[in-house]
């Protein structure tokens, strides 16, 4: 054997030098590749947890939209009587404009109320031209505003007492139907977000711990010659950041797809607008992504407080 | 090096793997431990390895007590020990190359330190030649060897070799006892497990023997003529 010479060799390090940083990326990556199946599983699962977070959102964002648009309308349409003279007609809307608390009062013959529905339409509203005729069955009406709408139920209550009126219809009721939907939204959307983040959490641990489970020698090395907790479980870390990172990008991808193909089948609806998220694209892919990168490294920190309170022998049975 | 004080350890289990256990060991020592099976040989290692903690007593290595070791310390404590296992834990998927290398990613060197130091450290041993196969092409005494390396290449101060010559064959036993002392000639201290009196009786050691938890014998540099039988 050769004379043993004193090289100068690492003394105290802190284990989490620069230096190692590119080594312990790699390790990260190889633990994903050499787990693939379980690592493409933790991207399923938190892919569908932020889907469905982000479609929760979306979902609110759309009907709190609707709801602007209606209350900035303040209008509200008073049906009159099928078949009624149009002297008749013209009368009622006298008695409305009467009323203290009326603002405006503009008629909308049954011939208007279908062109302005084909206006809105475009080119969807071709089924509706045979009702420009005498098949119209649309009734006349009034479109009101009121000056103070505190007083709402009872102005109503005056024009529904006038002679020849049908049937008012309050945009409020729609607002109140959505308002009840979106809490419905939010609240069920609430649950399933979190079931599925504490499934997410688990699959991805789990992920992590049949790592740790296949790279336990190493771990039982690394151990042994002195690496820190902090070096050990920095690659599991990783692991569990690049799986939300990816799941994020998956996610936020799909999500802007499906909304904007979704946008675009059901722009041709009456009164309402949808939310473009064009302009907040990237925010949502951000988002995402730092929020699979959270649940990804928590995950990681799950298991890893267990598992590094193990020593030599203990891991794994070696 | 090391220092044990009325050292005891009972497991969570009753039993009592170490009574009142007092040993000193010199830096520079070459010490045997022998004993039979569960006689608390692997309870004494862990210990000095502070994989157990002991329930009475003290522990000093390398003049730390190592009893009031705070838990992020431990990994800088190990890396003045290098560990030789019995069934050389070798990592299959590395070459030779990086399962020694591996020992020095871990505490942080640089990839300059271990061009520098890997390639030096498997020409002592003889592995130059190797350093690209797998630990499955090697025979038990070329891959107790690569174990052997791993140890060293950060420079320990204390090697704690457990049972390192249990897996390969008796005529390469004594190559790598051989490698230890000439390891420990340079000035570091080794602590090896055995079960074989062969060995024992060839090299002029101290050896220190444990029973029932219990050291029973210690004989500094016991003076044996080599036995040609063994």
């Amino acid at each position: 054997m050769r004379k043993i010479k004193t090289v100068r060799t690492p003394k105290k390090r802190s284990g989490s030098r620069l230096s190692s940083l590119g080594y312990l990326l790699k390790e990260g990556v190889k633990n994903i590749w050499s787990n693939r199946t379980m690592s493409f599983a933790s991207v399923g699962v938190l892919v569908s947890c932020l889907l469905l977070t982000g479609a929760a959102v979306l979902f609110s964002m759309n009907v709190d939209v609707a709801m602007k648009s209606l209350e900035g309308n303040n209008s509200t349409t008073v049906y009159l009587q099928e078949g009624l003279p149009t002297l008749t007609s013209l009368r009622v809307g006298q008695e409305i404009k009467q009323l203290d608390n009326i603002e405006e009062c503009e008629f909308v013959s049954k011939q208007d109320a279908v062109q302005n529905m084909l206006d809105m339409l475009g080119d969807d509203g071709t089924v509706l031209e045979g009702l420009l005729g005498d098949e119209n069955f649309l009734p006349d009406a009034f479109r009101i505003s009121m000056k103070d709408l505190n007083l709402y139920d009872e102005t109503a209550a005056q024009i529904e007492a006038i002679n020849g009126v049908d049937e008012i219809i309050d945009y409020s009721d729609i607002a109140e139907q959505l308002t009840s939907l979106d809490n419905l939204v939010t609240s069920v959307g609430f649950w399933i977000v979190l079931i599925l983040s504490l499934v997410s959490l688990f699959i991805i641990s789990n992920t992590i711990r049949v790592t740790m489970f296949s790279r336990r020698l190493e771990i039982s090395i690394m151990k042994s010659v002195g690496a820190t907790n902090w070096f050990v479980r920095v690659p599991f870390i990783v692991e569990g950041v690049i799986i939300g990172l990816l799941s994020g990008g998956v996610a936020s991808g799909l999500l802007v797809l499906v909304y904007n193909k979704l946008v675009s089948s059901i722009a041709s609806i009456p009164l309402f607008s949808p939310v473009d998220i064009g302009p907040i694209t990237w925010r949502i892919t951000l988002i995402f992504m730092l929020a699979g990168a959270l649940f990804g490294a928590l995950g990681g920190l799950i298991t890893l407080g267990k598992y590094l309170k193990k020593e030599g022998g203990d891991l794994g049975g070696l | 090096m090391i220092e044990f004080k009325n050292v005891s350890k009972t497991y969570s289990n009753g039993t009592h793997a170490l009574q009142n256990v007092n040993l000193t060991v010199a830096d520079g020592e070459f010490v045997f431990i022998v004993g039979s099976s569960g006689a608390g040989k692997s309870t004494f290692l862990k210990l000095i390895m502070c994989e157990e903690t002991p329930n009475e007593g003290d522990i000093i290595v390398n003049g730390t007590h190592i009893t009031s070791l705070k838990k992020r310390e431990i990994p800088y404590l190990r890396r003045m020990m290098g560990i030789v296992f019995q069934d050389f834990r070798l990592i299959d998927n590395m070459t030779v190359y990086e399962n020694v290398a591996f020992a020095m990613h871990v505490i942080g060197a640089t990839q300059s330190e271990i061009k520098k130091r890997v390639p030096y450290i498997l020409s002592l041993l003889n592995l130059q030649d190797k350093q690209k196969c797998r630990p499955n092409e090697l025979s038990g005494g070329e891959q107790q060897r690569v174990g052997l390396a791993r140890a060293l290449v950060n420079n320990p101060k204390l090697i704690i070799a457990d049972e390192p010559t249990g897996n390969i064959d008796p005529a390469l036993s004594f190559e790598i006892v051989d490698l230890l002392s000439e390891i420990n000639r340079r000035g570091t201290t080794i602590l090896m497990v055995t079960h074989e009196h062969s060995l024992v009786k060839h090299f002029h050691k101290r050896v220190v023997e444990i029973h029932d938890g219990r050291i029973v014998a210690d004989t500094a540099s016991m003076e044996v003529e080599p036995d040609a039988q063994d």
